[in-house]
């Protein structure tokens, strides 16, 4: 048993880096479950990555770790297949993973964080998430089975139908409000309100936590400058989100549930909103405790653990560690890399609109593409800087303070 | 148009109507929930069992109050009252008669009056009338006149009936009253006998829990006027600390403390306590003769709590010490002090985790932690981390003084916190740790001077002693450094701990080679030849023993086998000096001899006094002292110091400030000698040796340890409680560290290097605080003062101690702890370590209580700079010592004795001259009382007096002529009174017992100056009286005789004496010629030759 939550509370530092890291194959998976087959290269692919993690998680250990999780995922979900939607199936999942949650609270460090009444919504929030995004995609699937047998979709069916508004309506939302209400009374009652001490400026606490919904932002700092982290991205998201009903013009899929007509859409969505928004709100609840530390779901949290902070920029990998010579005095010449290699990260669109995105090019436009792609590139740019942080410990790809300039 | 289409429901109406029926109950239910959760507060239930005791209290009373002799009076008194009404009843007809004839005049009396009333308001305006008539000159003035004539005589007639009528109607009014007085009478009797048990009677009804009380107090209805509510102080000018902002206090914590000022809920412990005590102080008329009653009251209430069935248990019982706390007529009311200002805790909290409740022990904090349970004292506590002033646990319940008493050496009341104090002052915390407050500043420091330490001992000693001083002397303040547990404890790795033992060798070796390097060498003169055995007999007399203990061995109270004495097996005082075992081991004869003879010559800030020793004097005691050996000390092997150790520990300070390879080549230009050196002056700032001992080259350095004036305010996070729970202390105490700040403070000082346990630290960054081996109750008092320490605001008329004679006293009385005077005397009521040493308490140093009342300034100030100029008890062969106390400081102490004694500083009736009559007379009595028996009357020099020749010790008393230049005036005669109330077991006889009536002074001569023996004083008395009443009236008036005496000895006493000689200048010597450095070293039994010297 300790040799179990010994093992978890590595693999979940690590799994952080594998979520990020696979999530993007994973969604490809997810495509393919979807359309109830996977495509033997597809497949033969994902071995092979998944065995070069084992094969280098015996000099990176967590590494092997992340293989392993990643080969049992893999192996989860390509045995599930199209039965993944089956509400047996899901329910079992679903049981299954209260379970796990209920075992754990059995550890009294899992009880401590995950008791604690402000954290008691969080975790509400991973089974509610959960629980409704696979309802929306169990609902998908079925439509596109039936699209694909050439019917039309349930939603259609049920718009023929007419309904009073009293009582079925009305007297239903009713129901709700009178049985939300009793929810959130017992609720008020049972988890009395995290009160602290007096708030003092000159000793804070530790952690020093965001309100919950903001921790995806706090864990953004630990990776960005405040003016990246704290500014621009959260700038972009706002944008972005405005931005979507004038970058996403597929008329398929309105008004009912469809994976395979908005493959796109749907991926990159629910991997900025589950990974890269709602995840890292439960690493901030969860995993990340005093001196913000990462730490394992059974770990103490001790205030005494140090770690050490040894990150280095991309400008003394190259030159000091490859070249061998001391930093140039110039900065421009000192970063030359790193801007190039942002230069280059934001120059994708443009080359990959070339040739191998040639058909989006065509289909959405010039403007379209070039924001859409932009905005992409940006979300990207967190799991990116996240993975290199974990891998190679660095701190920025660009870092010019005598500007205050760092990426 | 076509008719609608019907349209099914989606849902079954009948299930919506069950579901909308069930939910709106369960929110019906949820809503009853909120309320409930709103009302259920555990200070209700605490306020609601508090109603449950008083009701069983009080109801203890009332049967108390009914039952005994109160019952058959009681039951008498009804009889007596039935009997009345029978004998009304007998003679109705008589009573109802004389009842009708009142009525009836009552009715003939009301009439007249009102007649007589109404006459008299017609006579008025008929007066206005005719005075207008008049002034207008109206015709028919003499018409009015006339009218206002006939009514004057009217109303008069009126009143005449009126007064008749009334007369008659009183009479009867006389009969009737007389039929009623018989039962009025037996009535108001039992009025005042039921007067008590009325009393009680009203108070049951006022805890009563009827229905008005459940009305009061329902959920939401009360808010209108709640029997449940929440108590509270407000307390403007003590202050909490919300960040920044300094708030007044509101306690709340009678809430739950219900009875906390309330006499009658003590536990049944402090019941037999309280009533022992108040008990005591009745039968010796302490308490004035109207309190008595009450006292009386209070004990029988006390005895009947201790007799009850159930005992009161906390939070409702009374506050131990309400005479001192809490009551209103104490010093430290209530309502102006509240309860958070001297306990700490969070004030406005009403919850028990949340008011910062701390258990004072292990065993406490498993039984609160439990489930809440009432029967088994469970509260379901939790720490609470947020609570940054939790509550001071028990044992340490008098830090709460300091905060306000911090200018004052001695608290009133505070036994505990004084003597906690003196244990800081005594150990020298104050010394590395910087303490702000009056108290612990401009303290000389606690260690000996070791600027001379060449001309004192040997280096072979030195080593042995800094390595483990209790070694040397088991009662020795000198802590231990090193060798201690995080160097060389158990659980420091094998190899780990080898290297730290050379580290250490070097460290001691290296602080040696520094002091002795830097040592004065005076050549003392050498000693003449002295008698071992008067020597010994010198100590044990004069009062060396009052500062110093000569033993290293004392019986064990529980084995009764002899064992290692501790500093807590003596005084505190008896601390003050080092113990005397083996003190020829450690230093010669010529330093010794100096050092009795003189010990400002040797270092002019020394602590110890000179006791005038002649030269032979000196010489005996020297002769004596050297035999104090240990040789067994010097037997203890020394390890020979690792060249290698040194140098790394040198290079180690070194690289502080240069590179590696320029530390390289500075240490090969160090010989041996010079690297030690270099690393004794680094060590000795490194443990910080420097703050307790004058060292050369460290001065004005700044003080080793942590600040600790507001170290009771620091948050328990800054606290490093490294990773110990439990441990073994090293005698043999098993102890708990919990998670809080008293704790901690605690351990520290119970095993200063405990935080170490299982840490991976460098050799340099261990902690170096040093083992004081302090007995858990010697670290809990110094724990109490730490924890007192703290940064609370207060407001100016809530500091005590602040008016300028106060402030004096304060001075002196810190020069007292400084200078140890309590090792002799008695000083404001407690001290005289020495007196165990002496069984006839004849030879006692005096109890200097009253001094300030009994001796005059000149002479005390005279005296405490040259204790020469008088000796008033020459058989005392403990001797006052001379201090050299400079004009300042002993008019520090002469104001000091003056303010303890309530008395002026200066007393001007010294210069009064008593008539001749009163002298006479006075002499007359002297006679008569035969003071002359034990007082000498005989002019003597006041410098050396004869001892007086008399058969028993018990009659050894002072010489009176030396009375005038050292009592004051006022005192004489009221000592003569009552000797032993001043000074409880004098040996001067009471001549003037108290009558235990009234409390007066009875005088011996009233009905004796009758009697044939004194007929010839009578008649010598005579001339000076008008009558023989006169001289009757006299002889029973205890005042007036005594200030005859007081005229009859101020008429003889001298009235000059000598004033105290200047006092001396530390004796130059000239610098002689030593070696710089250490010779070669005798290293004990396991000389192995080689070590530093051979290195060299």
């Amino acid at each position: 048993m300790t040799f179990l939550k010994d093992f978890i509370n590595t693999l979940s530092a690590a799994s952080t880096s594998f979520l990020l890291l696979t999530s993007v194959f994973a969604f490809v998976v997810f495509f393919n479950l979807l359309e109830g087959k996977i495509r033997s290269k597809v497949g033969a692919i994902f071995i092979a990555f998944g065995t070069l993690f084992v094969v280098v998680g015996f000099a990176v250990r967590p590494l092997l770790y992340l293989g392993i999780a990643y080969f049992v995922i893999l192996f989860m979900l390509s045995n599930l297949g199209g039965r993944l939607w089956d509400k047996r199936v899901g329910l079992r999942l679903l049981i299954g993973a209260l379970a796990a949650f209920g075992l754990s609270m059995l550890d009294p460090n899992f009880f401590l964080i995950a008791a604690k009444p402000d954290n008691v919504p969080i975790g509400a929030m991973i089974f509610l998430l959960g629980i409704f995004t696979w309802i929306a995609l169990r609902k998908a699937y079925l439509n596109d089975r039936q699209l694909a047998a050439g019917g039309i979709p349930w939603e259609k069916t049920e718009s023929d139908e007419k309904l009073f508004t009293w009582p079925d309506l009305v007297y239903t939302e009713m129901l709700c409000m009178i049985l939300l209400t009793i929810v959130m009374i017992v609720w008020s009652i049972a988890l009395r309100a995290p009160l602290e001490e007096a708030a003092n400026p000159t000793s804070s606490p530790n952690p020093a936590k965001a309100p919950w919904y903001f921790l995806g932002l706090q864990e953004m700092l630990v990776y960005f400058d405040p003016w990246l982290a704290g500014v621009v991205l959260p700038t972009l998201i706002i944008v972005g989100l405005m931005a979507i009903p004038y970058i996403d013009t597929n008329p398929k899929g309105n008004g009912y549930y469809s994976f395979r007509e908005r493959k796109w859409e749907i991926g990159v969505f629910l991997y900025g909103f589950l990974v890269l928004w709602s995840f890292l709100i439960i690493t901030g609840t969860f995993l990340r405790g005093p001196n913000w530390n990462f730490f394992g779901p059974f770990e103490y949290w001790d205030p005494n653990k140090l770690v050490p902070l040894v990150n280095v920029d991309l400008s003394e990998i190259i030159w000091v560690k490859l070249l061998g010579m001391p930093l140039p005095k110039l900065w421009i010449l000192r970063e030359s890399f790193g801007i190039l290699l942002v230069l280059a990260y934001l120059s994708l669109p443009p080359l990959l609109a070339a040739k191998p995105f040639r058909r989006f090019y065509l289909k959405m436009g010039g403007p379209r593409y070039y924001v859409g792609s932009f905005l992409f590139l940006f979300m990207m740019a967190l799991p990116i800087k996240m993975v290199l942080r974990w891998l190679f410990n660095l701190k920025y790809i660009v870092h010019i303070q005598e500007i205050f300039f760092n990426i | 148009m076509k008719p609608q289409e019907p349209i099914p429901h989606n849902y079954s109406m009948a299930k919506l109507n069950l579901i909308f029926a069930v939910s709106a109950l369960g929110l019906l239910f949820v809503t009853g929930g909120i309320v409930l959760y709103d009302y259920v507060r555990g200070w209700k239930w605490f306020q609601w069992e508090f109603i449950r005791i008083q009701q069983e209290r009080l109801q203890q009373d009332l049967r108390a109050a009914q039952q005994g002799e109160n019952r058959t009076r009681m039951a008498q008194l009804d009889k007596q009252i039935k009997q009345q009404e029978l004998t009304i009843a007998a003679h109705r007809q008589q009573y109802v008669l004389a009842q009708r004839d009142l009525d009836q005049w009552e009715g003939q009396h009301y009439a007249a009056d009102e007649d007589y009333r109404f006459a008299k308001a017609n006579l008025d305006a008929k007066r206005y009338e005719l005075e207008m008539a008049v002034l207008q000159k109206r015709r028919d003035r003499a018409q009015t006149r006339k009218e206002y004539i006939d009514l004057s005589n009217h109303v008069d007639d009126l009143q005449l009936r009126l007064q008749a009528v009334t007369r008659d109607r009183d009479a009867v009014q006389a009969r009737v009253n007389a039929w009623l007085k018989k039962i009025k009478d037996a009535e108001d009797t039992r009025k005042q006998l039921t007067a008590s048990i009325d009393l009680v009677k009203k108070q049951l009804a006022a805890v009563s829990t009827n229905g008005q009380f459940f009305i009061l107090n329902a959920p939401m209805l009360d808010f209108i006027s709640p029997t449940f509510k929440i108590d509270q102080v407000v307390l403007p000018d003590l202050f909490v600390n919300v960040n920044y902002m300094e708030v007044p206090r509101v306690d709340r914590c009678q809430t739950c403390h219900r009875a906390i000022d309330q006499p009658g809920f003590e536990s049944k412990k402090e019941a037999a306590r309280l009533s022992a005590e108040l008990q005591q102080k009745l039968d010796t008329y302490q308490i004035p003769q109207n309190k008595r009653a009450a006292t009386e009251q209070r004990i029988a209430q006390l005895k009947r709590i201790q007799d009850a069935p159930q005992e009161i248990l906390n939070p409702w019982r009374t506050h131990p010490k309400l005479d001192l706390f809490v009551g209103s007529a104490s010093a430290h009311p209530l309502l102006e002090y509240g309860c958070t200002s001297c306990h700490h805790g969070m004030d406005r909290a009403t919850e028990f985790g949340r008011a910062g409740h701390v258990p004072p022990n292990a065993k406490m904090e498993r039984r609160w932690s439990g489930f809440w349970n009432v029967a088994k004292r469970q509260w379901g506590y939790e720490e609470n981390p947020f609570d940054e002033t939790p509550m001071y646990p028990r044992q340490y319940y008098e830090a709460g003084c300091v905060k306000c008493h911090a200018n004052q050496v001695q608290i009133k009341g505070g036994a505990q916190i004084t003597r906690a104090e003196a244990t800081v002052e005594l150990i020298g915390c104050y010394a590395c740790h910087k303490i702000a407050n009056w108290r612990f500043t401009g303290l000389r420091k606690p260690g000996p001077d070791l600027t001379g330490i060449a001309e004192k001992t040997t280096p072979e000693w030195a080593i042995r002693w800094i390595s483990e001083p209790h070694d040397f002397r088991s009662t020795t303040r000198m802590p231990s450094f090193f060798y201690q547990r995080n160097m060389v404890g158990p659980a420091v790795p094998a190899a780990e701990r080898a290297q730290n033992i050379k580290y250490q060798d070097a460290e001691i070796r290296a602080i040696v080679e520094y002091l002795f390097s830097k040592s004065k060498h005076r050549v003392w003169p050498a000693p003449g030849p002295g008698d071992a055995a008067r020597g010994k007999q010198l100590v044990n007399t004069i009062g060396c023993l009052g500062c110093h203990v000569d033993t290293e061995t004392v019986k064990g109270a529980t084995t009764g086998e002899m064992r290692l004495a501790r500093r807590t097996d003596f005084p505190l005082e008896r601390n003050y000096g080092f113990n005397l075992t083996g003190v020829g081991t450690k230093t010669n004869a010529a330093w010794i001899y100096n050092w009795v003879r003189n010990p400002k010559a040797y270092y002019p800030e020394a602590p110890m006094p000179s006791l005038r020793l002649s030269d032979q004097e000196a010489a005996d005691v020297t002769a004596y002292l050297v035999t104090l050996q240990k040789p067994q000390f010097m037997q203890k092997p020394i390890r020979p110091v690792d060249p290698e150790a040194v140098r790394e520990l040198a290079k180690g300070y070194l690289v502080n400030t240069r590179t590696d390879r320029d530390a390289e080549a500075k240490l090969k230009t160090m010989p041996m000698h010079e690297q030690l050196v270099y690393l004794g002056q680094r060590s000795i700032e490194k443990y910080g040796c420097y703050s307790c001992h004058n060292i050369d080259g460290f001065e004005g350095l700044k003080p080793i340890g942590t600040d600790l004036t507001i170290e009771g305010s620091k948050a328990l996070h800054l606290f490093d409680f490294g990773f110990v729970h439990d441990y073994k202390a090293e005698d043999g105490v098993h102890e708990h560290v919990l998670h809080t700040v008293p704790s901690w403070i605690y351990n520290k000082l119970r095993s200063p290097r405990i935080y170490d346990d299982l840490r991976t630290k460098a050799y340099n960054d261990k902690l170096k605080m040093p083992n004081f081996h302090l007995t858990p109750e010697e670290a809990r008092l110094v724990t109490t003062v730490v924890l007192g320490l703290t940064k609370d605001q207060i407001g100016a008329d809530k500091i005590a101690a602040t008016d300028p004679q106060t402030r004096a006293a304060q001075e002196g009385l810190k020069l007292v702890s400084q200078h140890n005077c309590r090792a002799c005397h008695i000083v404001d009521g407690y001290g005289r370590a020495i007196a165990s040493l002496i069984s006839d308490t004849n030879f006692l140093p005096p109890d200097l209580t009253p001094e300030g009342a009994r001796a005059q300034s000149p002479f005390l100030f005279n005296f405490l700079k040259d204790p020469t100029v008088m000796k008033i008890r020459p058989w005392v062969s403990v001797r006052m010592p001379t201090f050299q106390f400079t004009d300042a400081e002993a008019n520090t102490l002469v104001g000091m004795f003056a303010a303890e004694g309530k008395a002026h500083e200066f007393d001007n009736a010294v210069y009064s001259m008593p008539p001749a009559s009163n002298v006479a007379v006075g002499r007359e009595v002297f006679n008569m009382l035969r003071c002359a028996q034990c007082h000498a009357t005989t002019p003597v020099n006041p410098e050396a007096p004869p001892v007086p020749k008399t058969a028993s010790t018990q009659s050894l008393a002072p010489n009176l002529t030396l009375a005038r230049v050292r009592l004051r005036h006022d005192w004489i005669p009221d000592w003569i009174r009552r000797p032993n109330e001043m000074i409880p077991g004098t040996r001067m006889p009471a001549n003037f017992p108290r009558d235990p009536a009234t409390g007066g002074f009875i005088s011996p001569l009233a009905n004796a100056i009758d009697s044939p023996q004194f007929a010839k004083s009578k008649a010598a008395l005579m001339p000076y009286f008008k009558s023989e009443a006169d001289l009757k009236r006299t002889m029973a008036d205890p005042v007036a005789l005594t200030e005859y005496l007081r005229d009859y000895i101020w008429s003889i006493g001298i009235t000059q004496i000598r004033a105290a000689a200047p006092n001396q200048a530390p004796a130059v010597i000239a610098p002689p010629s030593m070696p710089k450095q250490l010779p070669a070293m005798k290293t004990g039994r396991a000389e192995q030759g080689g070590g530093v010297t051979a290195g060299r």
